[in-house]
This record gives structure tokens, sequence and C-alpha cells, in this order.
């Protein structure tokens, strides 16, 4: 995956916050300069190791800095930024007049958070920005914010902005959607809804279906005795994997990674998710 | 009055099954049951008896103490206009233009329209017991915050600040856009859209008090109301289980037990494989037994940090979705059969 910005979505439980969390941390490893995003409260921090994230960068480790978006902050950032409300303007009434219309107005608060990741994206700062977005169930709002509001607003400065937010989505050099999902029947037909949506609005190119938990085949046939612990862990194991193929026939070809047996936590699955990511 | 059971969780951990098997347990045992769910597989729902249109709620053709709905949240609010605003500025707000965005932009609206549902069908009293598998948000505590989230947010200073402080007459209104601070965000977006959404949230306010007394009436559902918390032993869920835990206080009774789904058994953990058994076995085993191990802490530790009873579900390759084998999922679960959730 050779894009400046990864955004990381599916459903939700399906480990999208640590696929976001290996991605960077693959990409570290390789000497990639990288800010992973949290764009909502979601569990990447304990997945990098950090109790908390904030809307200024933190270093995780070496080569990884997170960051949070924050609504108040972003929007704050976005106003003066974005739409030059010069420094010694009193931000509040704006910003508040401002949230309470981005509240009712389509696409408007979704840009103030999208516009953030690509603002980051776009400086020099980072080799790599790796955002775990929204569920997939609400990713669409976000991808097709640009063009909602281009379409709700007159000629203004904010239409100027969202120009170059729809050319940097829809360029497949430089940003890439990665849908993570599980070989169950609702991950799957979630993430197949989203690529067809994907596919009829075209705002951004999907670099990935990345499914998650796979189990590898038992290597043994199932033993008569399904009563003892052996042949019930076979028994569970193989008919779990017989499931898991057949909604793997229903996804695009992707990468799988691994069911991990005894992960202990977070911070030790993006990690060893990590290392599965490294040695495709 | 009927009793409310509410299910709680992560998405993705099962809830929609477990509430399924829950209901039709107390069904059998002869409790007229409402089941109220979210995005049932297409299998359950058919087991269930919905339908496409399945948002009134239908007795079981096999089953007839059983019922079922969907929560269908997009079509709930439009009732929630209608019931809480006079019947022209209703379809005023059901016709707006913005009025599909603010209720996707807050989810909390979408769990208090399920929220409203739930309390409609509780005091219909045709149901002994009404099962509410919760919208997947937020570990489910959104379910029992919106309503006062809700009615803070259209009664709140938000709203205040553009519509005025005491609901202004709409010729008032536009003369709000004089603010210059309305003003330059008014230039920022170049039109007239702050006049179009000021008239929209002006016509959202109306709504206020009529939601804000019946937040106050789901409130006390909620607090009566039994509750299963419903996790698998990953990381995630169980983080949102706690989150539930820590922040429940407030607003419900300590719920009456977690539920932890996929679980595997205990004599799977110090389990040793027989002489000369394949290798690849051996290596299973060896595998399904570290997890079980690990399952057994995640479980061992939640239940000691929040005092809470543990109940336990058998990881099965498919999940259940007869009427047959969901009861059946509970005959090895004494922890979620009626009598045990003191339903009857």
């Amino acid at each position: 995956m050779h894009q400046n910005l990864l955004i990381v979505s599916g459903k939700g439980g399906v480990g999208k916050s640590a696929v976001a969390a290996a991605l960077a941390i693959a990409a570290a490893r390789r000497g990639r300069r990288v800010l992973a995003i949290g764009m909502a409260d979601t569990g990447l921090a304990a997945h990098l190791g950090l109790d908390h994230l904030e809307y200024r960068p933190i270093e995780a480790r070496a080569g990884i800095n997170a960051l949070v978006i924050d609504r108040p902050a972003a929007l704050d950032e976005y106003l003066r930024l974005q739409l030059g409300v010069p420094k010694v303007t009193r931000i509040g009434p704006i910003a508040r007049a401002f949230d309470a219309l981005a509240s009712a107005a389509p696409g408007i608060r979704e840009v103030v958070t999208i516009g953030k990741v690509l603002y980051e994206a776009r400086t020099n700062a980072w080799d790599l920005v790796v955002a775990d977005a929204p569920p997939s169930g609400q990713i669409g709002s976000h991808l097709r914010a640009p063009r909602t509001v281009a379409e709700l607003v007159g000629a203004g400065k904010v239409r100027e902005q969202v120009q170059w937010m729809r050319e940097y989505l829809a360029d497949p050099d430089l940003t890439g959607l990665v849908l993570v999902t599980l070989a169950e029947e609702l991950p799957v037909v979630e993430t197949t809804e989203t690529l067809a949506w994907l596919e009829a609005e075209a705002v951004t190119n999907v670099a990935e279906v990345i499914t998650n938990r796979v189990l590898e085949p038992l290597g043994a046939t199932v033993p008569a005795d399904v009563t003892s612990p052996i042949g019930a862990a076979a028994a569970l194991h193989a008919g779990v994997h017989d499931e898991q193929q057949r909604w793997l026939a229903e996804l695009p070809e992707g990468p799988q990674l691994p069911y991990l047996f005894g992960a202990t936590g977070p911070g030790e699955v993006a990690e060893r998710l990590a290392d599965e990511l490294e040695s495709m | 009055m009927s009793i409310p059971l509410l299910v709680t969780g992560a998405g993705g951990v099962g809830k929609t099954t477990i509430s399924a098997a829950v209901a039709i347990r107390a069904a059998e045992h002869g409790l007229r049951t409402l089941v109220l769910t979210v995005d049932p597989a297409r299998r359950l729902a058919a087991a269930l008896g919905l339908d496409e249109l399945g948002n009134e709620p239908r007795a079981h053709d096999s089953l007839p103490t059983l019922s079922a709905a969907m929560l269908d949240a997009e079509s709930s609010w439009a009732e929630i206009a209608r019931r809480h605003a006079k019947p022209d500025v209703a379809e005023r707000l059901v016709h707006n233009e913005f009025f599909s965005t603010i209720t996707r932009h807050f989810p909390a609206s979408q769990s208090y329209a399920a929220a409203e549902t739930m309390a409609d069908y509780l005091e219909a009293n045709k149901w002994d017991v009404v099962v509410v598998d919760t919208p997947p948000s937020a570990g489910g505590i959104e379910f029992f915050t919106a309503p006062t989230e809700l009615t803070d947010l259209i009664g709140g200073r938000l709203f205040r600040w553009i519509t005025g402080g005491s609901l202004p007459g709409r010729r008032e209104l536009f003369n709000l856009a004089a603010r210059p601070a309305l003003r330059i965000v008014d230039t920022a977006l170049g039109s007239d859209l702050l006049e179009r959404v000021t008239v929209f949230l002006f016509d959202l306010r109306t709504t206020y008090d009529g939601l804000r007394r019946r937040a106050g009436e789901i409130d006390r559902h909620f607090r009566r109301a039994i509750t299963l918390v419903v996790t698998t032993s990953d990381p995630a869920p169980v983080a949102e289980a706690a989150r539930f835990y820590r922040s429940l206080p407030e607003i419900a009774k300590p719920p009456r037990a977690v539920v932890f789904n996929r679980a595997l058994p205990a004599s799977w953990e110090q389990a040793r494989a027989p002489r000369g058994a394949d290798q690849a076995l051996v290596a299973n085993l060896e595998r399904w037994s570290r997890e079980a191990t690990h399952q057994r802490r995640v479980r061992s530790e939640f239940s000691a940090r929040y005092g809470t009873p543990v109940v336990t579900v058998p990881w099965t390759p498919v999940a259940p979705t007869t009427l047959k084998a969901l009861s059946q999922l509970i005959d090895g679960v004494e922890g979620l059969r009626p009598e045990a959730l003191a339903l009857a």
C-alpha cells in the first residue's frame, strides 16, 4: 500500500482500530514517519500502547505519532486555518454558530473531521497517515462530505476548500480505503454493501479488503469422539473454519490476518498483526 | 406492567442472537413476550417471524406467546416529530432538507427513537416482558443516556444560541442573522444556508417540552429495567462492557449479569492430549486450551472488578437460527432462563 493516506473502516467489532494500529506499526518499522489519527473516540490509543490520545500529536513510539480528532479543537483550527478567521477574533461565538449549523446541515461536520485528516496527509511532516475511521455504516457520509458540501453552499471559502479535499480523496496514488472485515455473515454483508456504494459514488478507491481473525485449516480429520477436549476443540476449529471459508468466498481477494489465540492485550494484538502484515 | 429486559453490549458480540434466545425461552415459559430487535441476520429474522416490513409486532405462527418487531430508527424519528410538534410544524420538519442529517448526526437520536418505541410497547400492557436488543453504540450506554442527551441538545446552549433564548417569533429570527459571528459564517459558506438552518432549528425547538416530558418517563422505565451486558472475551468489547459498568450507576440498576458469548469449556484449560494423538490435533488442542485460559482470566478479572455475576454462552461454529436451536442455546445456560432473570 503506497498511498500517503490510508483510511481504515469496517463494521463495528471487526478489529478496525487494531488493524489501523498494525498498519501504522508495520510502516514505522520500515522507517516511515507515521501519523495515526483516531477519527473518533476509539481503541486506537490502547493498541498503540498509550492510555489516551489528544488533539496535539503524541509520540507513541519511534516513528509513530498519534492524535484524536476532538471536534471543538478541529473546528477552531478549521475556522482559523482553512477559512482564515483572523487570529484576533474571538472564536467562541463563531464556532458556536458554525457548530449549530453543522449539526443540521449535511456534510459540514464531517468536512471538519475528514478535512483535518486530509490536511495532515497533505503536509510533508508524515510519510503516511493512517486514519482509524468511523464504522463502515457511517463512513459514507464522511467520504462524501466534500461533495455534499459543494452541492449545498454557494461560492464561498468553504467551497474552495472542499475542492482540493475531493481531489485528494479521489486520487488512488494519494488515498486508499482499507476495509476490515470478518469471515462472518453480518460483516461480509456490510462490506459488500460498502463496496457497492463506493463503486457507485466513486469518491475514493479501495486499497485493500482485509479479513481479520481467520483460522488456518485444522490439518487433520476431526476425531470420531468429539466429547473429549481434543476432539471437541478439533470439531469447533473445523466448524468455524468451514463457516469462515463459506463467507470468504463472498469477499474480494485480500490479505487475511490470523485469529490470535490467547492474545492478552490490545498492544500485543497490534504488534502481532503488524508482524503478519510485514510477512505478506 | 411489562418488565423491560435490556440487552446491551458492543456490536458483533451476538447480542441479537442472545436477545432472541432469551425471549423465546420466556415465551415458552408462558410469558407474553415481545422482542424488539435491530438489524438481525436474515435467517434469525426469519426464525422470529419477521418479514421485510417488521415494524409492527406480530405474534409468531408456531409460538403465539412470542411477538417480534424491528426497531427502525429512520421512520421512528418522523413519528417523534409528529408526536411532539404541532401537525403543521411536524410536516414541515419531516420534509425539511436538514431533517435526515440531524437524525443521522446524533447517534443519540436513533437510540432515543428506539427508547421511545420501547416505552410505548411497555405501556401498551400487552406483554409481560419486552426484550430490547439495544442499538450498538458506545457499548450500549448511549441507549440509556439518549433521552437526556437529546433533550439537552434541543433545549441546550447550542440551539438556543442560534434560535434565541425563549423561542422567539419567526419574524424575530431573521434579526439574529445580523449578529457579527453569524455574518462571518454566512460569508464563509457563501449562501443563505444559515437562514435555512435557523428556520429548521426553530421548528425543531418546539418539540422540546414534549420530548422532555417523555424522556422523564423513559428514564423511569430504565430505572426498573433488568439489564444484561453481552460481550466476548476480546479486548475491544470487554472495554466497552467495562465502560458500561463504570457509567451505569446514575442511570439504572446494576446489570443482572455480564454474558460472555463464545466461551470455551473450562475443561479445555488443563486438557492433555492422549498418547499417540495426531500432531495437528495436539497443536490444535494446545492453542484452544491457551484461549480457554485467557478467556477465564478475562472473565474473573471483570467479575472481580465490577462485582457482577458472569454467565457464559458456549462458542458454536454457526450461530443458532431456528426457534428450536435458539431455545436449546439456553439449555446449558442457567443464568439466562426466565426464572434466573426474575421474569417469572
